[in-house]
């Protein structure tokens, strides 16, 4: 048998168990030493596919019609928006958020003579059950025309992600309470739905509402005509007067404002999250109101400039919302969504203006 | 009087109790579906130049490359013709999945080959027979914004030149973000293009964190007489009460631009908290970010979010899109250990002082090459004769030694003994005469 020489070998044959403490010892220093230096190596990562699940329905993300090298190019510098749009052959992307689809919107929209084939039109529906009855009756509308020769140049249609409040009754609506959350909401639609359509073609962007139910034909010729940067027709509502007995109109959008020495006094005294907003009286602002404006002798083309804009009918040059111009969901010197978009039109260097003679009519509830 | 054994009850129960459980089950599931995906979908695949995108799709999670998530790949580009096949190598080496990977390119005010450069190097990357390495969508804008500043290191980073040129990349990233993001995008990557080291998985290391808006830390190496290392990006700070302070005292178009002393705000800095060997994984709140590499929510920039053009909040373009994304309630996050690595470009100063060394370095050689010269010259010029003399001056010295010579005695009496001169008269000399 092989002597062992060394006295520790020796004593490991012997009581093995007392390496135990040494080996120990030594792993846990070699772990330490390379957890300290390890934490600078790359993390891995397993790329095993985990989509579309049972419950979860499948969803078709990839890019259709990409060119063969899938690079595209687009000169932005060539586009414009110009007065002679229509000539020019330029883009109007007309955006309305939905939560109620009316047959005479969309028949107004048939009816615009602006080349249906340089119209783009985008919508967003809310998340909820009367988004769903919206969106049954947008996709029949839809499918309708765009078999035809003359259909329009591409039409996106959104469901919001985030949830939206249950009920838009004409009562609640209203409500100063809910007024913030609700026009907060509904800031984040237009952005959703504007920053997903605004493309690298696009030279005009129309807001009309969805429950603008009249215009013009001419609508987006006469406000292109103009070549503003942002320009908002005067939004009034048909009604049956029962004094009078006989159909008469009133005003209805009462957002489209010029800034008042009293509005900017109210603005002072507020909380940073606080906002002012029209058509309450617990808000006195004596604010220059367009839809006060309105003269049925005047000149439908007469112009007025304006602080705050309502979102029922409005021209916007893309390059404004390429800018940054967007509706503020929060509150942005003291005003949100579309009043709020008009101040920010300004503080990029805009002009913003109003059609007081220029009336658009909405849906009476 | 009736007796049940246990087993026969059940037996008559089976039947309907498992036609009850299946119905429930059935409108379980039915009410699951109605909330989980559930509101209605229309078809439009008949349909030319229809589409239809719930957002819900799109919201991003945390594991993105295994759910199909696609990513927008933002670049701004200016005279960057130098930096693009750097650029294009880390591209390569992306670990997401490429074709999830859409790519949107601004080219603005180049003087150099920039789009030429780009498009040779997408188009290298696209027709590599590695199809595993091609892109998806890649779209390239074209948008001059006209520039008063000069692209010089210090032209760009001057003090005085921050407000205006600050809005004006505002502008320019606002007109790259809103005419590519698409409502199929989960995701959007901000990156200059001037990053020398950055991890590969740099989309996953950032994305699984699952936040609203991520940045790294971005620091950049330099020379060794300048320390090695140091800080890149200052724009990545938390805001502070020294901040808000001085906010208060600008008027309504200021900016305030960080890592300038006329802005002393006192905010912690993402840059300065870095640990070189701390857990690349810690997190920290942050309200302005840099824009040097972002990966932020598609749903952030849906939501309206943006690189303000204009003062907001006393900031503009990336700062300011941090402190509106934190207004909007997302959250923002900087990982202070998580590094990568800017270009050294040299400022003016930098130039001058390595100007400076070039030239010393000249002279340095010159005067090492003089002194060799000099030495040769002195050398075979001015022997050394001291050894010499020490042996001959001995000689000399022994020639000198009278110690052992016999005396001479001379007798001089006499000698000094002249004849008698007649009186007033002087030998020979008449001044007069």
């Amino acid at each position: 048998m092989v002597q062992l020489k060394s006295p520790l070998l020796r004593q490991i044959r012997r009581k093995p168990l007392t390496a135990i403490a040494p080996i120990t010892l030594l792993v846990v220093l070699v772990f330490l030493f390379f957890r300290s230096s390890g934490s600078q190596k790359l993390r891995t990562y397993s790329y095993k596919s985990k989509k579309s699940g049972f419950f979860n329905h499948h969803r078709d993300v990839i890019p259709r019609n990409l060119p063969g090298d899938h690079i595209s190019h687009y000169d932005l510098n060539k586009l414009a928006s110009t007065p002679m749009a229509a000539y020019n052959k330029e883009r109007v992307l007309i955006l309305s958020p939905m939560s109620k689809f009316y047959n005479e919107y969309w028949q107004n929209i048939l009816t615009l003579t602006y080349p249906r084939e340089l119209i783009e039109l985008g919508f967003i529906v809310p998340r909820t059950a009367e988004g769903d009855v919206a969106l049954k009756k947008l996709e029949k509308a839809v499918k309708q025309v765009q078999t035809k020769d003359a259909r329009f140049a591409k039409v996106t249609i959104l469901r919001q992600d985030s949830e939206s409040l249950a009920s838009q009754k004409e009562k609640d609506r209203h409500a100063l309470k809910v007024q913030k959350e609700r026009r907060a909401n509904m800031a984040l639609a237009r952005n959703s739905l504007l920053f997903t359509t605004l493309g690298p073609f696009t030279s005009w962007v129309l807001w009309l509402d969805s429950d603008i139910i009249e215009t013009p034909h001419s609508l987006i010729e006469d406000l292109v005509s103009h070549d503003k940067p942002v320009i908002s027709a005067n939004c009034y509502q048909r009604y049956y007067d029962d004094e009078k007995k006989a159909l008469s109109i009133r005003p209805y959008d009462f957002n489209n404002w010029v800034e008042s020495d009293e509005g900017l006094k109210i603005a002072a005294g507020l909380e940073d999250d606080e906002i002012i907003v029209e058509g309450y009286a617990e808000l006195a602002t004596y604010r220059p109101l367009m839809a006060h404006f309105y003269d049925a002798k005047g000149d439908i083309n007469t112009e007025m400039a304006l602080d705050g804009v309502g979102g029922a009918a409005v021209l916007v040059k893309a390059d404004v919302h390429r800018d940054g111009a967007m509706f503020p969901s929060f509150p942005f010197y003291h005003l949100i969504e579309t009043e709020g978009f008009a101040k920010m039109v300004k503080r990029l260097g805009y002009e913003v203006f109003g059609l007081p003679n220029y009336l658009v009519f909405h849906f009476n509830e | 009087m009736t007796n049940f054994s246990p087993k026969s009850r059940s037996n008559l129960w089976r039947g309907p109790v498992y036609l009850s459980l299946l119905s429930l089950g059935a409108l379980l599931f039915f009410i699951y579906q109605k909330l989980a995906s559930g509101r209605y979908t229309p078809n439009f695949a008949a349909h030319e130049g229809v589409e239809f995108y719930d957002l819900l799709d799109s919201v991003g999670s945390d594991d993105g490359w295994q759910r199909e998530e696609r990513v927008l790949f933002c670049v701004p580009l200016r005279d960057a013709e130098a930096h693009l096949s750097m650029f294009f190598g880390h591209m390569r080496n992306l670990t997401y999945p490429h074709h999830l990977i859409d790519l949107a390119f601004l080219v603005s005010d180049s003087s150099d080959d920039t789009m030429g450069a780009l498009k040779r190097n997408l188009q290298a990357v696209q027709t590599d027979k590695d199809s595993r390495l091609h892109f998806g969508e890649i779209e390239i804008f074209e948008k001059d914004f006209g520039q008063s500043i000069g692209q010089g290191f210090s032209d760009r980073h001057g003090f005085a030149a921050q407000g205006p040129r600050r809005k004006l990349m505002a502008r320019a990233r606002n007109w790259l973000w809103s005419v590519s993001v698409k409502p199929q995008h989960s995701w959007v990557y901000w990156r200059d293009i001037d990053v020398e080291t950055v991890p590969p998985t740099v989309l996953e290391d950032l994305m699984h964190h699952g936040k609203d808006v991520i940045v790294p830390n971005v620091w950049r190496p330099l020379p060794d007489w300048l320390g090695n290392q140091q800080p890149y990006d200052l724009n990545s700070w938390q805001e502070s009460d020294g901040g808000l302070a001085l906010a208060n005292t600008l008027d309504e178009d200021a900016v305030i631009v960080e890592g300038y002393v006329e802005y002393a705000t006192w905010r912690p800095h993402l840059a300065y908290l870095r640990d070189p060997y701390g857990d690349p994984e810690v997190e920290m709140e942050l309200d302005g970010i840099g824009g040097v590499s972002i990966l932020a929510r598609a749903a952030v920039f849906r939501s309206g979010s943006h690189f303000p053009a204009f003062s907001f909040e006393k900031h503009a373009e990336t700062e300011a899109f941090g402190k509106m994304c934190k207004r909007m309630g997302f959250s923002v996050i900087g990982l202070p250990h998580y590094v990568i690595w800017h270009i050294y470009e040299p400022s003016s100063d930098d130039l001058k002082h390595m100007e400076w060394m070039a030239q010393e370095e000249v002279r340095q050689e010159e005067e090492k090459k003089s002194k060799e010269l000099y030495a040769k010259v002195w050398g075979s010029g001015f022997e050394d004769a001291k050894d010499e003399w020490e042996k001959e001056k001995n000689k000399i010295l022994r020639n000198a030694d009278f110690a052992d010579r016999k005396k001479i005695v001379v007798d001089w009496s006499g000698a000094d003994d002249f004849p008698e001169q007649p009186p007033g008269k002087l030998a020979g000399f008449d001044p007069k005469a």
